[in-house]
């Protein structure tokens, strides 16, 4: 029995040291000095589950930062609720460069529909892609363009259902502002994720779906969908020949997008570091191929750029959902 | 032809084979420990698998898909662990044929029927893809409603006779698929402020407690009272006998069918087949007093059932460019990186691919078949750790898988909770089938419900054909066994058992 005992003993040993040694992981550069930046590896966190277009987005930069910069750079997923546990994580940590995280656009939404998420909490250091939103309708369906969906809604307030990818995601907000573009009421249909919400409209179960071009640009070419308008002010690269909601009269201009962020209170000189490795990262031809594969724009806007670009987005996102 | 000759051709290098070995390691392993499932592995290997030609990638992140579907029975039928959420309905009869002393046969039976169901679908992907794909475009929210509700009519037949105490305990597990975001308006429901409970409770991590942690506690207890339960040290034959084989036939061609049916539909994956699959062979066998009590029938059919949603996932997939499941989901990314659009026009741009898919599929099925039937010998060493040594590997695998999901302490914290919950609801009499159903259905026929209501107005489950068929399938599911009773007790027996399904 006893020779067991010791076995049990070992190996409970053995698994407290392996939970411990995880634990580690994040605190491994917490107490290094500013001036010898980067000390050690940095954990660059994604809001969102692994294998998704954001989390992806950090996986290639991080490739990326890793020849710029020298050090490891450790992509750590923390998902769940709607990317808030993930950013509420990142805001509470030390504010040393070693955690950097990939934010998307639900930084500067999820404030304003009751969860504890503010972006004065990070400090921004470079917005890197952009992705426009789109409408789009069945190949058969009858609207051929956007007045014509507008005007089918004007006849019959709420009958006309868009399909979006969540409750409190972009493209529901993108469908709101449409709609009060336009001045009418559309039936806004959440999904669970950006997919079947373009599946639906495929299916022809609603009449229309706003989503980012990525989803949309493919079916469109495959004629499995028709974009009637992209929300931006220039014309997308990835549909060229799609007119723009605002050359049809309604001016929509929203869309996806990703930021790269640090817990507030960051050292100049650390901030001018990351915001240049990131820099040379978002030009790179590994992570301009990629995102323009994916049918997005890739971009690099440097840190003071972007936070007056988020406190912007931040404001305007809450008035629109106000009367959500 | 030729589309075969250069697709499978295609694969004659042998990195592709190298690729496939990989995948298929690895795909066993994460299916084996539970928590982390087939998605998450696909999705971890898309970061490296990216860089890869298609056809590499392809090989990695198919034979993992597909091997994980193997890995994953052996902690199920073990130590009533689902590796993944595809075999829950595994547990059903797998563990009490461990407990039996009949592990071999359960191990065997379950390989070979896994792999009969997956290569069965692949033929659906060879030669049926473009019409099926159809038909998966007409399965719109208030359809996937109905299919759900469906499934959750098994309730009844999982409870094991215990009917008020398995509906107690779906009931439960529906109230508490409640929690988390209201999936239309959004607003918070029951999630106390506390910001992971927003996206609802961890699944995967209260499976792992009420089925795997609450079967060790529960044999801690026993082993305090005197040891009447003893943990399984005999494994038994391994190869099925002659009648064994032949009752496997039934059960696995009904998973088979509804496998490859529910992996079409869009977004609806093993774990509903194999439950559905389970309760349909229930209803078929000509002994469903054995089903939950470790009938070899009840494991055939649902493992049979979730491997046969493969093919079917792909299916749509490739065809529709709409994700059959999960993983497909994430597949997808990869596949337009690579310039793979899926859709229609894979079809006519790349008819060769599919071949290639196929043929990987096939290759991946065979691998992981062998290596399940191999590797049974390592197994054996590890059952012959005392209980005590083999609690703590169990009790480290389940606190790592569960935390490895989505690393988050909270879901560690979530599953010792329902780890807890579990051993009271079996020292109690209450099944924990229904309530793990609960969990995942009530969402997915909730949401489902409320998007068909917003298109369609109060009236669309009665409006759509589908929907009506199977919401009528239900009601009779439910009904028909008791009107039978009824029947049969006022008057002579005359209606065939059959019937019922």
């Amino acid at each position: 029995m006893s020779r067991f005992r010791t076995a049990t003993l070992g190996l409970t040993a053995a698994a407290a040291a392996a939970v411990l040694l995880t634990g580690c992981v994040d605190r491994a550069g917490a107490q290094a000095p500013a001036d010898a930046f980067p000390s050690g590896d940095i954990t660059f966190f994604t809001p969102t589950q692994a294998g998704g277009a954001t989390d992806l987005t950090a996986r290639t930069i991080a490739t990326e930062l890793e020849s710029e910069l020298g050090v490891s750079v450790i992509v750590d997923n923390r998902p769940g609720g709607a990317g808030s546990v993930g950013m509420e994580h990142v805001a509470g940590l030390e504010p040393d460069g070693h955690s950097i995280a990939v934010l998307p656009v639900e930084v500067a939404m999820l404030g304003h529909l009751d969860y504890d998420t503010d972006p004065a909490d990070y400090d921004f250091l470079a917005q890197v892609n952009s992705q426009p939103g789109t409408i789009a309708v069945p190949a058969d369906s009858p609207f051929e363009t956007l007045a014509d969906l507008v005007a089918a809604a004007e006849a019959a307030p709420g009958s006309i259902t868009i399909s979006n990818a969540g409750a409190g995601s972009i493209w529901e907000a993108g469908a709101l502002e449409l709609g009060d573009a336009a001045g009418v009421e559309f039936q806004g249909v959440p999904f669970d994720g950006g997919a079947p919400a373009v599946t639906a409209a495929v299916g022809g179960q609603v009449d229309a779906v706003v989503a980012g071009i990525g989803e949309t640009a493919p079916a469109h070419e495959d004629g499995r969908l028709r974009v009637l308008a992209v929300f931006t002010e220039e014309p997308a690269p990835a549909l060229p020949d799609v007119q723009t909601a605002t050359e049809q009269g309604f001016d929509v201009v929203i869309g996806s997008w990703a930021v790269i962020a640090a817990p507030a209170g960051l050292d100049e000189e650390v901030r001018s570091t990351l915001e240049s490795a990131i820099q040379v990262a978002a030009e790179s031809e590994a992570y301009v191929d990629f995102i323009e594969s994916s049918g997005n724009i890739p971009l690099f806007r440097g840190a003071e750029e972007t936070s007056a670009f988020v406190t912007d987005e931040h404001e305007r996102f809450g008035a629109l959902l106000a009367d959500r | 032809m030729n589309d075969v000759i250069a697709g499978v051709g295609a694969l004659l290098d042998p990195t592709i084979l190298l690729c496939l070995i990989v995948g298929t390691l690895l795909g066993t392993l994460v299916g084996a420990v539970p928590g982390i499932t087939a998605t998450m592995a696909v999705a971890l290997a898309t970061g490296f698998t990216l860089t890869l030609e298609p056809l590499q990638g392809l090989a990695v992140l198919l034979s993992i898909y597909v091997s994980a579907q193997f890995g994953d029975r052996v902690p199920a039928i073990l130590v009533n662990t689902p590796g993944t959420p595809a075999s829950i309905a595994t547990t059903f009869d797998g563990y009490p044929l461990a407990k039996a002393g009949r592990a071999g046969v359960a191990l065997t039976s379950s390989a070979l029927v896994s792999a009969v169901g997956s290569l069965a679908s692949i033929l659906i992907l060879v030669f049926l893809a473009q019409p099926i794909a159809r038909l998966a475009l007409s399965f719109g929210p208030i359809e996937l409603f109905a299919l759900v509700v469906f499934g959750m009519t098994m309730m009844v037949g999982v409870s094991n006779g215990r009917i008020a105490k398995g509906l107690t305990a779906g009931a439960v597990g529906l109230l508490l698929g409640a929690v988390g975001r209201d999936p239309i308006s959004g607003d918070h429901r029951f999630t106390f402020g506390i910001p992971e409970l927003t996206s609802g409770l961890p699944f995967i991590a209260v499976i792992i407690g009420v089925f795997g942690l609450a079967e060790i506690f529960n044999q801690i207890v026993e082993a305090r009272r005197g040891g009447s339960e003893a943990p399984i040290e005999q494994l038994g034959r391994w190869w099925p006998d002659r009648a064994e084989r032949r009752s496997l036939v039934k059960p696995t061609a009904i998973g088979t069918g509804i496998g490859a049916v529910v992996g079409v539909v869009p977004a609806a994956g093993g774990d509903i087949a194999g439950i559905i699959a389970w309760d349909q062979a229930r209803r078929a066998s000509k002994h469903p007093e054995r089903f939950g009590k470790g009938s070899l029938e009840g494991l055939a059919a649902p493992d049979s059932a979730s491997t046969a949603t493969m093919g079917g996932s792909v299916t749509t997939t490739l065809a529709l460019g709409v994700p059959g499941d999960s993983v497909m989901a994430v597949m997808i990314g990869s596949m337009i990186v690579w310039g793979l659009q899926p859709g229609p026009a894979l079809f006519v741009q790349h008819p060769d691919l599919v071949f290639s898919i196929s043929t990987i599929m096939v290759v991946a099925t065979l691998a992981a078949l062998g290596l399940a039937l191999v590797r049974m010998q390592g197994v054996v060493k590890l059952l012959k750790l005392p209980l005590n040594a083999l609690a703590v590997v169990i009790i480290t695998f389940c606190m790592v898988g569960t935390y490895a999901v989505q690393n988050s302490v909270f879901d560690v914290i979530v599953m010792l909770v329902f780890g807890i919950v579990g051993l009271g609801m079996r020292r109690w009499g209450f099944p924990a089938g229904p309530l793990v159903l609960g969990l995942i259905l009530g969402p997915l026929a909730e949401s489902n419900l409320r998007r068909g209501l917003l298109i369609d107005g109060p009236l669309a489950p009665l409006q759509s054909p589908i929907a009506a068929t199977l919401i009528a399938l239900s009601v009779l599911a439910l009904v028909a066994p008791a009107a039978l009773r009824y029947l049969k007790g006022r008057s002579k027996p005359r209606v065939d058992a059959e019937a019922t399904r």
